[in-house]
């Protein structure tokens, strides 16, 4: 058992552990194909412990096929993902031990419109983290607090407007109390005036010391937020840096045009 | 609702819209006149159409009305056979099992109607149009219906000399007629003075509960069944009794009367129970947080809703019940079993202890948290010796009991379950609970089911008409719901040999003449039960209207479910639902509301459908009417009244079974949107 290279490059296996201790999301050689399409290839890169990871990338570049791989909604072909420590494997107690770890939220919210916010919120906890219902309540009753909607606790999903459904569905991952978070384009189906108060919780998440690993768009929040930022092209991992050293002097011709397109 | 309004004169009422905020949007009224003009005679070809129209169901009208009045009609058939087209010849000392079946039902209904009182209201206006157009409609009918032929002395029509029946004068008609003549008015005038006295909009548009008109009409009718000579016809003793000009008999008076208070007593018991709770809430929260109180009450206007979660235990009590209800009741009805008592002692009671005990100790030590793969291999073992079981007795190895049989399979199942319930105490303890009260529930049934009924009667079939029925529609929509949905998730699932199965099941049955299944269940299936064991006529048809309306189900559930987003699914993925989980919790529920419309109308068509239990030779609802009946000595011949009576009823329940499921989809469609 050697634990000496505390942070080191995670590509390097640390003798008999999965990952170094502080290491929350380790991925090496991803691959993915759906069907002849290779939508991933050869993806490594790790996240470590309160790290705020912004991925961008162009449209059909695999952020989403990428960062749903993480949580297993869809399963790579070949490559190791390890969350938390645990490796990512056919075997379903460790999805589900991942899943209740690890928390994702939408572009398309994906509430379920046929419970209250109440009863979407504190569902999973209930029945997933067994806890009892006034506990996980209280649980739900404070998550909404942080999101800034409390008095909608009642309301159906249809009631509410897209930032509010959206900052629901963040109390809501928020409720199994993730290690990490993952965000798909969370402001992306969001009309302008709504994207502020979604991103002003995800900042104060981040703040908190939330593990987050995000797809945006957003440029702002990626350089005001991000530890760093990981560039990605055609399924690989073009580019990572700081959002100082990328948006400043990014190595990659390839980035450049990114920027140049989106900025 | 009741808010004073100021209160606008009549004539400017009509055509002036309400102010905005003072009343719900009301489409403006126009004034009758008008309306006619406007809707039904704006030109000349629709004012043909509508004169056409109104022609037509006058004709059909009047023939109604000469069928049901005709004086060769012979109502007294219908009148004198009601006990036995709903009963048939269910043994009159056995009766009050009955009437505790029907009371059951009453208690259920009232308790449920008053705790969720979600019935809604009928405006004044529209109850008052009711009374009103119920009114012209009969003195209409009264007018165009055809005089009466006329009798001589002895009570013989009389007829002229071409051999024609003589009729009495168009005048001598509606002097004859002069009770029609009232009931129209006093209809008509009711609602008149109703309209005269609310003359503002805002009252016209309140609302009336519904429960008042559903309870209060049956209780006009049971109290006046106290004061009107209706006549007293039956048969009793085998004796067919007709008295006009008598009080209803005291055995069909007091029973309904009882069931009747029964029903109001418990609708008012579970009003009490919902203004406690809806008062209890509205005083914790006002203790609690006034603002946010206030700022609800603004936004939830009219009847005050039963708070969330209040009173969460007695709903799911009657919840159950009704599930429950009808198992039970048909023991009830049907049976009185004469139980060995030795036999119980000596095998029953100790081999359900053995099995309580034994089991019990099994899936206690298959919950421990380290029983981990030994424990799904015993779990397996368990299941090959209870399968191993079956084809022994198959091939007739050796002997056992049957409830053994059962008992062992479903301690497999258990078994199964098991690792879902290991390690935590409470739910190791939940599972060994459920697993005694399953014990309990098959050794007393198998106990009760192979005992003699004690109920003797002059037919084998003793119950039949409208009870095998009602029986059969329910206990095949309870029994081929769940089996519906099972087929439905099997054929939608990722499985490939459920999906198989469930499709091959589905097309082979929906491929197949119902009739063909009821012939094969009543006739052919007996010949392959093992032997000793033997299926009632009733459960084997039961068991054939089942797997019928099971695939049918299926397919409307399929549709629901193919309605449901990916997006739901990676969601409940996501905050790590186990697949059960997520399709509990998540897909089954909107799948099965996107699906209530053609699930109601599968209800109804199994409803309808036991009129075929007829041809296997049950004695249901139909066949009263159509061979029962028409054989009697008095009353042979007579068909088409019990035709027409039978379809009524069919009618009032299909209608009713309509009207709530529209009224379901109202609801569940709340806060969707
Ligand atoms: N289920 C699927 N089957 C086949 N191809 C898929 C599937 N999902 C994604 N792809 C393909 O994989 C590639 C990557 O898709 P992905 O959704 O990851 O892109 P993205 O970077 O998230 O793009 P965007 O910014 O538009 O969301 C695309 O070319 C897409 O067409
Ligand atoms: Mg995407």
């Amino acid at each position: 058992m050697s634990t000496q290279p505390a942070h080191g490059d995670a590509t390097i296996a640390v003798s008999d552990e999965l990952a170094a201790r502080d290491d929350m999301i380790v991925c090496r050689d991803v691959d993915k194909w759906f069907g002849d399409f290779q939508a991933l290839s050869g993806i490594t890169a790790t996240i470590k412990e309160q790290e705020i990871v912004v991925v961008l990338g162009p449209s059909g570049s695999g952020k989403s096929t990428w960062i749903r791989c993480i949580n297993r909604l869809e399963a790579h072909q070949s490559g190791q993902i390890i969350v938390d420590g645990i490796e990512l494997t056919n075997d379903l107690r460790n999805i589900e031990k991942i899943r209740s770890e690890v928390g994702m939220v939408f572009q398309q919210f994906n509430l379920f419109p046929h419970l209250t916010v109440m009863d979407n919120i504190t569902l999973a906890p209930i029945w997933v983290r067994r806890k009892s219902r006034p506990e996980a309540e209280e649980l739900a009753e404070s998550l909404l607090e942080r999101v800034g909607i409390p008095e909608q606790a009642q309301k159906f999903p249809g009631q509410l407007s897209g930032g509010q459904q959206q900052r629901v569905a963040i109390a809501r991952a928020l409720a199994m109390e993730p290690r990490v978070m993952l965000f798909d384009e969370p402001t992306s189906a969001l009309d302008p005036e709504m994207i502020k108060e979604v991103l002003d919780v995800m900042e104060e998440l981040a703040r908190s010391g939330m593990t987050m690993m995000v797809v945006t768009h957003e440029m702002g929040f990626a350089r005001e937020v991000a530890d760093r930022i990981i560039f990605m092209e055609e399924g690989e991992i073009v580019e990572v840096g700081t959002p100082h050293h990328f948006f400043t002097e990014p190595a990659e011709e390839r980035t450049k045009l990114f920027l140049s397109q989106v900025l | 609702m009741t808010d004073p309004m100021p209160p606008a004169a009549p004539s400017a009422l009509a055509a002036e819209p309400v102010g905005p905020a003072a009343s719900p949007p009301d489409r403006p009224s126009l004034p009758p006149g008008r309306w006619i003009r406007e809707n039904l005679f704006p030109n000349a070809r629709n004012s043909i159409l509508t004169v056409f129209a109104i022609l037509v169901a006058l004709f059909t009208y009047r023939g109604l009305l000469n069928f049901m009045f005709s004086e060769e009609r012979s109502w007294i058939a219908v009148r004198t056979n009601l006990r036995l087209m709903f009963t048939q010849a269910y043994p009159e000392h056995q009766y009050v099992r009955v009437w505790v079946t029907v009371g059951i039902v009453m208690v259920l209904a009232g308790l449920s109607a008053g705790i969720w009182a979600r019935w809604g209201g009928v405006t004044l206006k529209r109850l008052m149009g009711w009374l009103m157009s119920g009114g012209g409609l009969i003195a209409v009918g009264v007018l165009i219906r055809e005089p009466s032929v006329l009798t001589d002395a002895a009570g013989e029509t009389v007829r002229d000399d071409a051999g024609e029946l003589v009729r009495e004068s168009f005048a001598a008609a509606m002097a004859d007629r002069w009770v029609w003549w009232a009931v129209a008015l006093v209809l008509f005038a009711l609602g008149l003075a109703l309209w005269l006295r609310f003359d503002d909009l805002a009252r016209r548009t309140s609302e009336i509960p519904v429960a008042w008109l559903v309870f209060g009409l049956p209780g006009l009718l049971v109290a006046s069944t106290w004061v009107i000579r209706y006549g007293h016809y039956a048969f009793a003793d085998g004796e067919f009794i007709a008295e006009p000009g008598q009080l209803v008999a005291m055995s069909t008076r007091v029973p309904w009367t009882v069931m009747w208070l029964l029903l109001i007593g418990c609708y008012g018991l579970g009003r009490v129970a919902r203004e406690r709770a809806i008062a209890s809430a509205q005083a914790a929260a006002d203790a609690s947080d006034d603002v946010e109180v206030a700022e609800e009450g603004a936004g939830g206007e009219g009847a005050p809703e039963l708070p969330r979660g209040a009173l969460a235990k007695t709903r799911a009590v009657v919840n159950l019940a009704w599930v429950l209800s009808p198992f039970f009741l048909y023991w009830v009805v049907m049976r009185d079993p004469e139980i060995d008592y030795a036999h119980v002692f000596s095998t029953m009671l100790p081999m359900g202890l053995a099995f309580g005990v034994a089991g019990s100790a099994v899936l206690w030590w298959l919950t421990r948290s380290d029983a981990g793969e030994v424990g799904r291999l015993a779990a397996i073992g368990l299941l090959l010796l209870a399968a191993f079981h079956w084809v022994a007795a198959f091939f007739g190895w050796y002997s056992m009991l049957q409830v053994a049989r059962i008992a062992f399979l479903l301690l497999a199942v258990a078994g199964l379950l098991a690792p879902n319930f290991a390690g935590v105490a409470a739910q190791r303890r939940r599972l060994v609970g459920a697993w005694l009260f399953v014990v309990l529930l098959v050794f007393y049934g198998a106990t009760v089911i192979n005992a003699p009924s004690t109920i003797e009667t002059p037919t084998d079939m003793f119950i039949g008409g409208f009870s095998v029925t009602l029986l059969v529609s329910v206990l095949t929509i309870m029994l081929s719901f769940p089996i519906g949905v099972l087929l439905a998730l099997a054929r939608t699932s990722r499985q490939p040999i459920f999906r198989v199965l469930s499709t091959v099941y589905i097309e082979v049955i929906r491929g197949v003449p119902l009739i063909t299944l009821l012939l094969f269940f009543s006739g052919v299936l007996p010949l392959f039960l093992p032997d000793g064991m033997e299926i009632a006529e009733l459960a084997a048809a039961i068991l054939g209207y089942t797997l019928f309306s099971a695939a049918y189900l299926a397919e409307n559930v399929r549709g629901g479910l193919q309605s449901i987003r990916r997006g739901q699914y990676e969601a409940a993925d996501a905050v790590g639902l186990t697949t059960t989980q997520r399709t509990g919790f998540i897909v089954l529920p909107q799948s099965l509301r996107v699906s209530i419309p053609p699930l109601v109308g599968q209800v109804i068509a199994t409803f309808k459908e036991t009129s075929l239990l007829a041809i296997i030779g049950l004695f249901d609802f139909l066949r009263m009417a159509n061979s029962v009946v028409p054989n009697q000595s008095q009353f042979l011949g007579v068909r088409r009244e019990g035709l027409l009576f039978i379809s009524v009823v069919y009618w009032v329940v299909a209608f009713a079974m309509s009207k709530y499921s529209q009224r379901l989809e109202q609801r569940v469609g709340l806060g969707q949107r």
